[in-house]
């Protein structure tokens, strides 16, 4: 229902928009009988209401998204979007695991260690970074890495030579290309997830039912993993499958910055070109996966949680 | 003769009573913030963040004055200075690649990021309270699709939709503040609707209806004010937010060029080499005062979020 409901205000977004569409298909100079033609292949004479209809036909039944307007002109969208979803699903979803598992590690230690000088230390570095917009980190890694480390690839997602190589040199090639990137995109995922976890977890080391885990005579080590944590962490899922639509905003600001072929690098292109049906589906896989996280995070939080009901 | 009298003295006291209780309203409402305000004080990261901001604000107004290079955007100064120039006592930031003065360019650059952060916060709090009121008073069908409205921003991460906004909507001051505005209401409408959800319930709500008070009424005079120290906090890291946004659509060109914002400055250096010919000042002067600005923000919004919001003050 949920999807529908995107697919339609997605359909509306750009239809209801300044900005014909025929002015930018349509070549300059062109006789009247080919903007007719030009029309009619486009199906832009019929109403909005039919061209929605047609839209949610060739959706749902033929899993076609339409053709691109102008990045790649003619050819199916969902043809287009492969590699660069497979691009963004590596920068992305590597990135992200890896965030959580930092985050919550240093969120756990600086919550333990409270008021002491790692907490302190620890604490400022996190709300730096997480004031730092993630273009900002990115410029300045390109600026370091291009002064002291020129040889080191700061732009796309594989070198020239990756069609010859092999299977290993391939992964190596992109995994050189990629760290970069990742880096500057982890920085302030690391830096969120931190605080949420800190934040969280002070919270529940609050509560009597740690007082009486010390007063039991448990050991720090199991206080914290047996008693604090899995309470600590209800919390942080939620806000963590929030976050995802923003870690993908930050994605696109590293893509675009790296010139990493990725979604977000894709969005730019169609944006700059006026290319409708491209953006619309961009929209629709990410906004699926925003759903997709969120469903994870209940499934999640009805595994650590056996209050929750489905 | 006496009833007229009466009437006169009837309404002097009437007159009397209500500037009393006027002036104990006041004299609460100011005790009220005096409380708030030594809460704040004490708190050390939040009074940095204070003292950043007005520092800021300062900087801002009186820009013309503190700047050393007058109109500092002009052309005309690629003839007169050198290009990139290191930091010095001339110029205390350094050139740019057009020989503008990096210094004054960033002084001024602080009135546009502040005025964006300002103004579009102010319409998405405008924006994201009327929803939410109107969805969480009125309920019902209003409410199914005002929720469907912001499932749909908040679902479509924010920065693709402000991309599509702008370009579509042209590249110009005016139309980034409105653009950054109407998509960054959605979490003041989540946190205005749940608010007013459970006041609605409450029984000083339910005796304004049995006098008789309308539903405007009870908006403006019950409901409001008990939402609004919820969404203070919130308002003000929106502000943090729509700085940022402004500075990373400044940086993708879709700022208007004319524009002095540490975004644009950005952007040009980007665009002029600046990163990979190593002239750090560029980069840096407009990128630390991002930071910071957009720093003090988060640190006042931290801090009065623990004073306004009682749950975490017992840490």
């Amino acid at each position: 229902m949920t999807i529908f409901l995107i697919l339609s205000f997605n359909f509306l977004l750009f239809r209801v928009m300044p900005g014909d569409v025929t002015r930018i298909v349509i070549p300059k100079g062109a006789d009247n009988q080919t903007i007719e033609d030009l029309r009619e292949y486009y199906g832009l004479d019929d109403s909005k209401l039919s061209q929605y209809f047609t839209y949610l036909e060739n959706l749902f039944f033929r899993g076609e998204l339409g053709e691109s307007l102008t990045v790649r002109k003619g050819s199916e969208v969902t043809s287009i979007l492969g590699p660069y979803v497979l691009n963004t699903l590596i920068l992305v979803g590597i990135g992200t695991i890896f965030s959580i598992w930092v985050g919550v590690i240093l969120g756990s230690v600086t919550a333990w260690k409270r008021g002491k000088a790692v907490d302190r230390v620890g604490s400022a570095f996190f709300i730096v970074f997480y004031c730092m917009p993630t273009f900002l980190f990115g410029l300045v890694i390109i600026t370091l890495v291009g002064r002291y480390v020129p040889e080191w690839p700061i732009k796309g997602a594989f070198g020239d030579e990756y069609w010859n190589l092999d299977i290993l040199g391939k992964i190596g090639d992109r995994t050189l290309h990629m760290l970069l990137p990742m880096f500057a995109l982890v920085i302030e995922t690391i830096a969120t997830f931190s605080i949420i976890t800190r934040s969280s977890l002070i919270d529940v080391l609050t509560e009597d039912y740690m007082v009486t885990a010390v007063a039991k005579g448990l050991k720090g080590k199991d206080v914290l993993h047996d008693h604090a944590m899995p309470n600590a962490m209800l919390p942080v899922v939620t806000v963590i499958a929030m976050n995802v639509g923003w870690v993908m905003s930050g994605s696109i600001m590293i893509e675009i910055i790296f010139s990493y072929p990725g979604l977000g690098y894709l969005t730019w292109d169609a944006v700059w070109n006026y290319d409708y049906p491209v953006m619309q589906a961009i929209f629709m896989l990410e906004a699926v996966a925003v759903l997709i996280a969120n469903f994870l995070a209940d499934m999640a939080l009805f595994k650590l949680d056996p209050r929750v009901k489905m | 003769m006496t009833g007229t009298a009466d009437d006169q003295l009837t309404r002097t006291l009437a007159r009397f009573i209500l500037s009393d209780a006027r002036r104990e309203k006041a004299r609460l409402l100011a005790k009220k913030a005096r409380v708030i305000w030594r809460q704040f004080a004490a708190n050390r990261a939040g009074l940095l963040g204070l003292c950043t901001l007005v520092a800021f604000v300062v900087l801002a107004v009186f820009a013309p004055w503190l700047a050393t290079h007058d109109n500092p955007s002009s052309w005309s100064w690629t003839r007169v200075n050198p290009r990139y120039a290191q930091p010095s006592g001339e110029f205390l930031f350094g050139t740019d690649y057009d020989g503008k003065d990096v210094y004054s360019l960033t002084l001024y650059g602080a009135r546009a990021s502040l005025i964006v952060g300002f103004l579009a916060s102010l319409i998405s709090i405008v924006l994201g309270t009327i929803v939410g009121l109107l969805s969480g008073y009125f309920g019902k069908v209003s409410d199914e699709v005002l929720m469907r409205l912001t499932d749909f921003f908040l679902v479509i991460p924010w920065l693709p939709l402000m991309i599509v906004f702008v370009m579509l909507m042209g590249r110009s001051f005016e139309n980034v503040i409105i653009v950054i505005g109407i998509t960054s209401w959605p979490s003041t409408s989540r946190i205005v609707r749940a608010q007013v959800l459970s006041l609605k319930s409450m029984v000083f709500i339910e005796r304004a209806k049995a006098v008789g008070a309308g539903g405007g009424h009870i908006i403006a005079k019950h409901i409001l004010p008990n939402v609004f120290p919820l969404i203070f906090a919130n308002t003000i890291l929106l502000v943090a937010n729509a700085i940022f946004s402004e500075s990373f659509l400044a940086f993708l060109g879709l700022q208007d060029p004319t524009i002095i914002s540490w975004g644009t400055m950005l952007e040009r250096a980007y665009n002029t080499a600046a990163f990979t010919s190593f002239a750090w000042w560029v980069i840096a002067a407009p990128g630390i005062s991002i930071v910071a600005l957009i720093m003090a923000f988060y640190l006042i919004g931290d801090a009065l979020d623990e004073i306004l919001n009682p749950r975490l003050r017992r840490r």
